[in-house]
């Protein structure tokens, strides 16, 4: 249980600048994911937080205390890797009682806490196998009950659902959500799985080269993004050009794009020479009459889903909006539509934040 | 039809041809063993094959004959302790060689299977001047020495090799489980290369109990290693008590290699 902080951490490799001033901090308890794609620096992150790799600049705080100087061994934190990387000349049983045995603690308090874990976890009646002889989705849950054994102060998750199935990652997401909830530890989750983000999180980094490009809740990432990166990772997406921003407020503008004016919230300190992007995620959009419209267009792609009709409409400027409508909405291809926003889930953002 | 014929008729002729050659290459490699196995167990006076006869006696004659049974303890001897240094030295060898990337990695690669590469002559006769040098030219300690040099090579590439399988992962993975380098070395790469291990050990054994050259010039005054005391025995005897010592060396390797099948199965060791 403890509170983490990272300051303005920096790891460099020969001629590659891996973290270029990470901050970051999680409060007890808090799960906090490291989303972005490959080669963006999370891993890199979470490696130095293990003390696998040691950054040439910044710091970790633990309860307030740099842990650089502590060596791996000594950390007393949990990892769990995408590989699962389980000793495979030991039984599951051994697997999660190394840690243990380690400490020297008597044989029945070891097998007492080994077979707690296991339920916890749902591995029971596994012990006495060999890791090559369960599946994925069971040797990832053998990693986390070997790592949450120990009672760590920190839990580090490399990418544990990678390399799983999607119904198996589905199953494992809930019970490492779970599981951290139910145990208050504070946890640091590398994924570049946006909505393996979304649903676990209480805090989100989106990672861009080496620096957080925004730290916030879910909610906040998906309908406050910062810039155009960050809302284009984390989901669904449209964005529009807009041809006159005007501030009337403290974070509020009125804009004029694809031949309307709009009122809306926005990225405060945008100025009118910022060059910005209207993002409008899918749900804020409707298909409706033509005449409550605030724009028309023509629809240039229908694709039946099933549980929605997925359409793509080209505004008459060029810009072109993605939408869920009703699965049986009567549109086709060709055919001019309407569409309303809605006002609040529409978000005025600079390209590239400043 | 004819699509199907021609294409059986492209394939057989080259699995006949492969089929055959591994026959060949078989009988190749064979036939020395059988004939000097067979030669072994003759009744005759020399060494001959097929043999006259079933006998055990020449078996009887070579442990008989004080000079080869020293050979056979001294090589015996020497192979062990070659086996048992070379293959600690060729674990923290391989460990090091891990740690080493980029260019470096390469040129410390060859630099420790440089004796397999530089001709064993050169390297007996740059040892013997050597070892002269620090006054223990002509020692059994001397000797042991070229032998470590010698079989290093083949416990290093073995044990390399098995250390390369070990994922990285897994050492993180212990650390951050709270073991300390030592730990972490005993209780999960140790097994893990074990294998490996054993094969260096046991090729390293075997190719020291091989070495005749390297014998020659270095072996102490009065003490011969078995390649040489039969090659004294052969220059001036042709019995074949010569035979009998030769196939109790080659149950010794298939010995070895049966104990690395029992201990890790040979599956694992390559």
């Amino acid at each position: 249980m403890a509170t983490v902080e990272v300051r303005d951490l920096r790891k460099r490799y020969q001629d590659f600048l891996a973290l270029d001033g990470v901050s970051l901090r999680a409060e007890t308890g808090q799960l906090v994911t490291l989303l972005g794609p490959s080669g963006c620096g999370k891993s890199t992150t979470l490696r130095c937080l293990a003390g696998f790799l040691e950054p040439n600049g910044g710091d970790i705080l633990v309860e307030g205390e740099s842990i650089l100087s502590t060596p791996a061994n000594r950390r007393g934190f949990g990892v769990v890797f995408q590989n699962y990387a389980l000793f495979p000349h030991m039984t599951v049983a051994e697997n999660i009682g190394y840690g243990l045995k380690l400490q020297k603690l008597p044989k029945g308090e070891i097998e007492t806490r080994v077979y707690d874990v296991m339920k916890l976890v749902r591995l029971d009646g596994l012990g006495d196998r060999l890791p090559r002889e369960i599946s994925g989705g069971q040797q990832q849950r053998v990693a986390l009950a070997r790592a949450l054994v120990l009672k760590p102060r920190l839990l580090l998750l490399d990418e544990p659902l990678a390399n799983l199935d999607a119904r198996l990652r589905d199953e494992v997401r809930w019970l490492i959500r779970d599981l951290q909830q139910q145990s208050g530890i504070t946890a640091f989750y590398v994924t570049h799985d946006q909505s393996e983000a979304m649903a676990m999180s209480d805090m989100v980094a989106v990672m861009k080269a080496g620096r957080v490009a925004q730290f916030a809740t879910p909610r906040e990432i998906y309908q406050k993004p910062v810039e155009r990166y960050v809302a284009d990772f984390t989901g669904e997406a449209n964005f529009l050009s807009c041809d006159e921003v005007a501030v009337t407020g403290e974070g509020r503008y009125s804009i004029a794009v694809a031949g309307t004016t709009l009122d809306l919230g926005g990225v405060a300190g945008i100025t009118s020479d910022t060059p910005v992007e209207l993002l409008l995620r899918p749900e804020a959009l409707r298909l409706t009459s033509v005449d409550e419209a605030t724009f028309r267009g023509t629809v240039t792609k229908s694709a039946f889903l099933g549980a929605a009709l997925h359409c793509e409409i080209t505004l008459p400027g060029g810009g072109v909006l993605k939408l869920s409508a009703e699965p049986n909405a009567n549109v086709r291809t060709g055919d001019e539509v309407g569409i309303a926003i809605d006002h609040s889930h529409a978000w005025l953002m600079p390209e590239v934040a400043p | 039809m004819s699509d199907a014929t021609s294409t059986f008729s492209y394939q057989r002729p080259v699995g006949l041809t492969f089929g055959v050659l591994i026959v060949v290459l078989y009988v190749f490699l064979m036939a020395p063993l059988v004939m000097i196995i067979g030669a072994s167990f003759t009744e005759s006076l020399m060494i001959e094959f097929p043999p006259k006869g079933l006998s055990m006696q020449w078996y009887v004659e070579f442990f008989n004959r004080q000079d080869l049974v020293d050979g056979l303890l001294m090589s015996l001897r020497i192979g062990a302790i070659t086996a048992i240094v070379t293959t600690a030295v060729a674990v923290m060898a391989a460990m090091a060689g891990q740690v080493i990337s980029g260019r470096l990695s390469g040129w410390f690669q060859l630099g420790m299977t440089l004796p397999l590469l530089v001709p064993e002559l050169l390297t007996a006769v740059g040892l013997l001047f050597f070892l002269y040098k620090i006054e223990l030219g002509r020692t059994v300690i001397g000797l042991q020495m070229g032998h470590i040099l010698m079989s290093f090579p083949y416990a290093y590439v073995s044990i390399a090799a098995a250390l390369r399988q070990v994922p990285g992962s897994l050492e993180e993975a212990s650390a951050s489980l709270g073991a300390t380098g030592w730990q972490t070395f005993r209780l999960v790469i140790l097994p893990l290369i074990m294998p490996g291990l054993a094969m260096g050990a046991i090729f390293a054994f075997i190719n020291s109990f091989d070495l005749y050259t390297i014998s020659l010039l270095l072996k102490p005054l009065g003490g011969n290693t078995l390649p040489l005391a039969l090659f004294d025995f052969l220059t001036y005897e042709f019995k074949p008590t010569a035979a009998a010592a030769a196939t109790l060396s080659i149950l010794l390797s298939i010995g070895g290699v049966a104990l690395v099948q029992k201990l890790v199965g040979l599956q694992r060791a390559f």
